[in-house]
């Protein structure tokens, strides 16, 4: 699988073509749809209850339109400003359609606001008749918000404002930094603990994300704790290379454990595989076992290596002292 | 942008204390009148910032075409229940200032250093500058 993250900033690589290429792509928009209808599964939103729900890393608004169709209202933000023009056109498109086909009650002129004010208060009076919702949201779903903003550097919203929050394939870019700046542990710290912040408590995140080693899921997971949250990583078909899929799932109650992940006719083989990586309470003494070896103090500083150095040293036409028998001896040990 | 997401925007330059309520300026607004959803409004309306709200339509209405509805100058929505109580006439009311209404081109202004974030075909852009993270 090529990894766009490792070509550049995600500004950068989704351009216009490239936007272009993704929204209208069919096998994209599929496993878009695929995965967010799994997000808002395991999400757990209070059934029939609208809400309104932060997408990270929202691009064209694929994910967005799912959210609407159940009936919740968006804001998504994106650091690609050509992923969100094409997000407005599918809005835009979207206005344009309802209004032509007249289920909505959106004025296409200002003119006739006088009717149109008159008809709407029907409309609410309606709603308080019972009529079911899902046709309701079907007929006239509500457009998201865009924001272009890098999620890296902080979500800019007061604190308790979503109710919750899915992010869809947009996590791992920040496992990379594409300018000397950018240090991928601080700008996942970021991230979580603005997301912690911004979020309503009890709310719950989903966080769907392709990590490219076990690694970087580890080190998003271990972010996420660090900032308070419970929860962990839902790994769906772990043992297909093509189905499978890392939700992080995010909650403010401590005792929230993350459901198991969903094992097709792939995973039915191996299922203890499945754990795959999982954010037990956090160990700090795992943390530094993973860190590589330190090289022993002066193992490079042989008799070899200093005639060596000094060879150069002289090339570069430094002041060098002359070798002797004593060049690299070892001093004499003081008793 | 409507002014729903106003609501709970702010600016996060390094070193802002606050950076709520942004200030708006306007260049472009559409109105757009959409089917008026009590429930989302019931769920969200405790978490709204009510005197930014309001302070925010002050801003545009004067650009607004056609007006906006005039919104009570004090209301308590920060509980529940109490909005339970509200008339469906109120409820109207607050859709249209929340969701109908977007700011299409202009700029938000953060009220505590000044920044200006623009705003372009809709999409503010928050984009944080090297120096201000």
């Amino acid at each position: 699988m090529s990894r766009p993250e490792l070509t550049g900033h995600a500004s950068l690589f989704y351009n216009a073509k490239e936007a272009r290429k993704y929204d209208s792509s069919s096998r994209m928009v599929g496993i878009q749809r695929e995965i967010t209808e799994r997000a808002i599964e395991l999400l757990k939103l209070p059934p029939g209850r609208p809400s309104f729900i932060l997408d990270v890393g929202c691009g064209s608004g694929l994910s967005g339109q799912v959210l609407e169709e159940h009936g919740h209202i968006w804001v998504g933000c994106d650091v690609s400003r050509d992923m969100l023009n094409m997000a407005n056109e599918r809005i835009e498109r979207k206005r344009e359609a309802s209004a032509s086909t007249g289920d909505s009650d959106a004025p296409s002129d200002d003119d006739d606001e006088e009717d149109e004010m008159d008809e709407d208060d029907d409309d609410s009076a309606d709603d308080d008749d019972g009529e079911t919702k899902r046709n309701k949201h079907n007929e006239a779903p509500s457009p998201g918000d865009l924001l272009h903003h890098d999620m890296g550097t902080g979500l800019p919203f007061r604190p308790a404002s979503f109710d919750a929050c899915i992010s869809i394939s947009a996590l791992q870019w920040l496992c990379y930094s594409n300018t000397k700046e950018q240090i991928p542990k601080k700008r996942l710290m970021r991230f979580f603990s603005s997301l912690y912040q911004v979020l309503r408590r009890g709310a719950r995140a989903v966080l769907q994300f392709y990590p490219e080693t076990s690694e970087h899921a580890v080190l998003i997971s271990e972010c996420a704790a660090r900032v308070g949250f419970a929860g962990g990583i839902v790994v769906d078909y772990p043992n297909s290379t093509k189905a499978k899929k890392h939700y992080l799932v995010l909650s403010f109650d401590r005792a929230y454990k993350a459901p198991e992940g969903l094992s097709g006719l792939e995973g039915a083989l191996l299922n203890e595989d499945r754990a795959g990586v999982r954010v037990a309470d956090k160990d700090p003494k795992k943390g530094k076992k993973q860190k590589a070896p330190r090289k022993k103090k002066g193992v490079g500083k042989t008799k070899e290596w200093i005639l060596h150095k000094k060879e150069t040293q002289r090339k570069k036409g430094k002041e060098t002292r002359m070798d002797t028998k004593y060049t690299g001896r070892k001093r004499p040990t003081r008793f | 942008m409507r002014l729903l997401t106003h609501n709970f925007l702010r600016s996060n330059v390094k070193g802002t204390e606050n950076g709520y309520p942004l200030q708006i300026e306007v260049a472009a607004l559409n109105y757009e009148e959409s089917p008026v959803n009590k429930e989302f409004l019931l769920n969200i309306l405790p978490k709204v910032n009510y005197p930014a709200l309001r302070s925010a339509v002050q801003q545009i209405s004067h650009r607004c075409e056609p007006t906006l509805p005039e919104i009570p100058e004090n209301l308590d929505v920060s509980d529940t229940e109490g909005n339970e109580k509200l008339d469906d006439a109120t409820i109207v009311k607050l859709h249209r200032v929340l969701l109908d209404v977007y700011l299409v081109e202009g700029w938000l202004v953060c009220p505590d250093t000044g920044r200006k974030f623009p705003v372009k075909d809709g999409i503010p852009n928050m984009i944080l500058h090297e120096d201000e993270i």
